[in-house]
């Protein structure tokens, strides 16, 4: 065989290669189940998904998902209800394929349905609403009128930008109206803030602390030793002491006047650098069970629940924010001890000064639980 | 027969096709290697909402990653949602703009971020055959050209205490087959290498628990090979690709956001002004160190014999990379989140307000044009074909060739 002839079988034999491989890939896109039945099951595997070996099987599963037909992607949806964090976006990267290959073949109705019912996981339906808003932005629109009390909070603060722009050239009554309702409903400390400037501006004074429910009434211990971050982990007098209640009669009371609930420590004790301070307070729960326990610090934490540990962040100054650790804890019905470490670091940079921390206690959606006792009330 | 040569006329097209568009790609944080270069390029000089642009998309929410360019496709991350925990991979044809392909995915872990910073911080990087995209949230998807996820990681599900509430900034790598990650914070700190084909683990080492914000630089070595060196604000480690090990190393402060850059085997560390270090011996002394070149949030550019930084207070300057001393200075306005880039022998300099500068790089550096466009503008730019690719925080803007 001559150079010539050798060259062009070696080009034949890799065209048949590339035409095989080809076959295997239309093979493999060919794998879509053969009914509905069988795309639920795969669905249902792939959300199970987790660990991080044999992740080409999850993509091929992936790929099978998005050939199904508009009319299996509904049934599929059940299987994000009780997916892991890899399967749900496993199972999400099959399932919006198929949506994008079924085009308007879709039901909007049958996105309605899912979207409006609100036994479906939250981030099911606010996924379902964008892909019918995508399809059908008018009927999606309609939907979110119904939606101000939505547990989706996504479509609640949708349905909230709604109702404001629906009454935006009305009268000032039916604007102070909508702007109470949606105060009232609101869960997004921006979307609350806006509103309640709104209402401020005009003439009804809103006090965002008690709207966001922050506990504003703590007792406070003295300070103890905190240089080189030793104290985080040492449990002083008032911790050694749990689970009984530390003994608060000699602590000072402190009272938050800050729209964002804020114990000021650098205010409430003294600027000081490598040093730390518990707070207690007294809250009371309307019922017994889990609650969240939301804190917010630049500085190291740790907060205890009727003498139990809730959490523990040993984070310095990087950044602070509302809700910004969030855990579920037990409480009683009736009046609760919660305790707050919050310890400062030596840092010092300018925006490392700030020793405080704002807590509340919210269901899971944001809605204040906890109010406080007569006792413990400070300014309003 | 006639088809199946017909096709594999196509194919030998289509990688004919690739080839060439590799080498115009602009597919990782700073360009190719993270050098922040394209020399051989020259771009327009003028260009406003009016003038010079090929294209704008708006995208589907914020971000500071910048957008990168693969083969056909400009890419782009985002976040959205009032907890900003959708994260967003879009694929625009490079020619038209059109979406070719838009991926979303949940967050698994925080979402916190500064509100000069995003969930989408960090840039996306391709090897020409997939993208790997990481977010503040600490996942890091791959998915393939056409938008077909092939694996992900959800480190903070594997590492609960890793993430930063100010927002992680880090842009991973793909060196050699391995995405490398940086993932330093308080909490679990980490630089993890994965296979890019399975997103299996090839190796992970723990970093200091201490926050900083600088991505993996790949630097290739004569003993060691393909390696990128890892910066925080306590020093400097070049870490081996293919095994992770720690092969050198440099203990001295460092900045905690700008990169390092290299050139003619050195390394220009964003210090206290800049030290000039060789990566060769163990914490050796910088061979020089100017308080003259000073980095803000931008990183440093290093070309040739040059080095380029914007201090916080926005002025240029540029000194010599054999001894540091000033060639040049000159005073810009706003302030620099984005670090500059060269493209032909002209820097360009994105403030956050939305005008680029053109500074010449000819002789004492001299502002030639002043471009503006509406907008936050703090992811750095990318060029690609002589095409410049603007990210505002809501969109993204093709600035056509000359």
């Amino acid at each position: 065989m001559g150079r010539g002839a050798r060259r062009v079988a070696v080009w034949f034999c890799l065209a048949v290669v590339a035409e095989l491989s080809n076959h295997a890939t239309v093979s493999a896109a060919d794998g879509t189940p053969q009914n509905v039945a069988e795309a639920v099951t795969i669905a249902t595997e792939l959300a199970k998904a987790t660990g991080t070996t044999g992740q080409a099987a999850l993509a091929a599963q992936a790929d099978r998902i998005s050939g199904i037909p508009a009319d299996w992607i509904v049934p599929c949806l059940a299987a994000f209800s009780d997916a892991t964090p890899a399967g749900g976006n496993w199972l999400r990267s099959g399932i919006e394929r198929a949506v994008e290959r079924a085009g308007d073949s879709l039901s909007a109705d049958a996105l309605m349905a899912v979207v409006a019912d609100r036994k479906q996981p939250a981030r099911v339906r606010t996924l379902v609403f964008g892909w019918l808003k995508d399809r059908d932005p008018s009927r999606a629109a309609g939907l979110l009128d119904g939606m101000l009390d939505d547990p989706a909070l996504d479509l609640r603060r949708e349905a909230v930008e709604r109702k404001l722009a629906a009454v935006a050239a009305a009268d000032e009554a039916t604007q102070k109206a909508a702007h109470r309702e949606c105060l009232a409903v609101a869960r997004d400390v921006d979307q609350i803030e806006r509103v309640a400037a709104w209402l401020s501006e005009h003439g009804e004074k809103v006090n965002v602390a008690e709207v966001l429910g922050f506990v504003r009434n703590w007792r406070v211990s003295e300070e103890f030793d905190n240089a080189k971050g030793v104290g985080f982990a040492k449990a002083y007098p008032p911790e050694a002491a749990l689970p009984a209640r530390p003994e608060t009669e000699q602590w000072k009371p402190v009272a938050s006047a800050d729209k964002h609930g804020a114990i000021d420590l650098n205010a409430a004790i003294a600027t000081k650098k490598g040093v730390l301070a518990y707070a207690v307070a007294d809250v009371v729960m309307p019922r017994s069970g889990p609650a969240e326990v939301r804190i917010g610090s630049p500085c190291a934490v740790a907060v205890w629940v009727n003498g139990k540990p809730a959490m523990a962040h040993e984070i310095y100054h990087a950044s602070e924010a509302i809700d910004q650790y969030v855990v579920t804890a037990e409480f009683r019905e009736g009046t609760n001890t919660v305790m707050v470490k919050c310890c400062q670091n030596e840092q010092t940079e300018p925006w490392a000064a700030d020793w405080k921390f704002q807590l509340r206690v919210c269901d899971p959606l944001g809605s204040p639980l906890a109010t406080q006792p007569a006792h413990e009330k400070g300014p309003e | 027969m006639i088809m199946m040569t017909r096709r594999l006329l196509m194919v030998v097209s289509v990688m004919l096709w690739c080839v060439a568009a590799v080498a115009a790609d602009w597919p990782e944080f700073l360009g190719p290697r993270g050098r922040g270069a394209a020399t051989d390029q020259a771009i327009r000089t003028h260009w406003s909402e009016a003038e010079g642009i090929a294209w704008k998309v708006d995208l589907p929410g914020r971000g500071a990653s910048s957008p990168i360019v693969v083969g056909d496709l400009v890419v782009a991350t985002a976040s959205s949602g009032a907890s900003q925990d959708q994260l967003h991979i879009l694929a625009f044809d490079k020619a038209t703009g059109r979406t070719v392909w838009h991926r979303r995915f949940w967050a698994t872990g925080r979402t916190l971020a500064h509100p000069t910073s995003a969930v989408a911080a960090g840039t996306p990087a391709s090897d020409g055959k997939r993208i790997v995209a990481l977010y503040s949230s600490c996942d890091l998807f791959c998915v393939d050209l056409a938008g077909r996820l092939l694996w992900q990681r959800n480190l903070a599900v594997e590492h609960p205490r890793s993430g930063n509430d100010v927002g992680m900034g880090s842009s991973p790598r793909i060196v050699d087959g391995t995405a490398v990650v940086q993932i330093d914070c308080q909490g679990d700190a980490f630089a993890l290498g994965v296979d890019a084909a399975t997103g299996e683990d090839r190796w992970i080492v723990p970093r200091e628990k201490r926050a900083s914000w600088s991505s993996p630089l790949p630097l290739t070595t004569p003993d060691y090979g393909a390696c990128v060196l890892l910066q925080n604000p306590r020093g400097l480690n070049l870490h081996r690709v293919s095994d992770g090990k720690m092969v050198w190393s440099w203990k001295g402060e460092c900045s905690g956001i700008p990169m390092t850059a290299e050139s003619g085997s050195m390394l220009h560390v964003p210090a206290d002004g800049i030290a000039s270090v060789s990566p060769k011996e163990a914490d050796a002394k910088p061979a020089w160190r100017s308080t003259k070149l000073s980095c803000g949030i931008a990183s440093p550019l290093a070309w040739g014999d040059s080095v380029a930084c914007i201090n916080r207070a926005g002025v240029l300057c540029i000194g010599d990379t054999a001894n540091g001393q000033l060639r040049g200075q000159i005073r810009l306005a706003g302030s620099f989140w984005a670090s500059p880039i060269l493209a032909g022998n002209v820097i360009l300099a994105a403030n956050k307000e939305g005008k680029t500068f053109l500074i010449s790089t000819e002789g004492e550096p001299k502002i030639i044009a002043e471009n503006e466009l509406p907008g936050t503008f703090t992811a750095t730019p990318a060029v690609a074909d002589g095409n410049v690719y603007l990210r505002s925080e809501s969109m993204l803007w093709k600035v056509a060739a000359p």
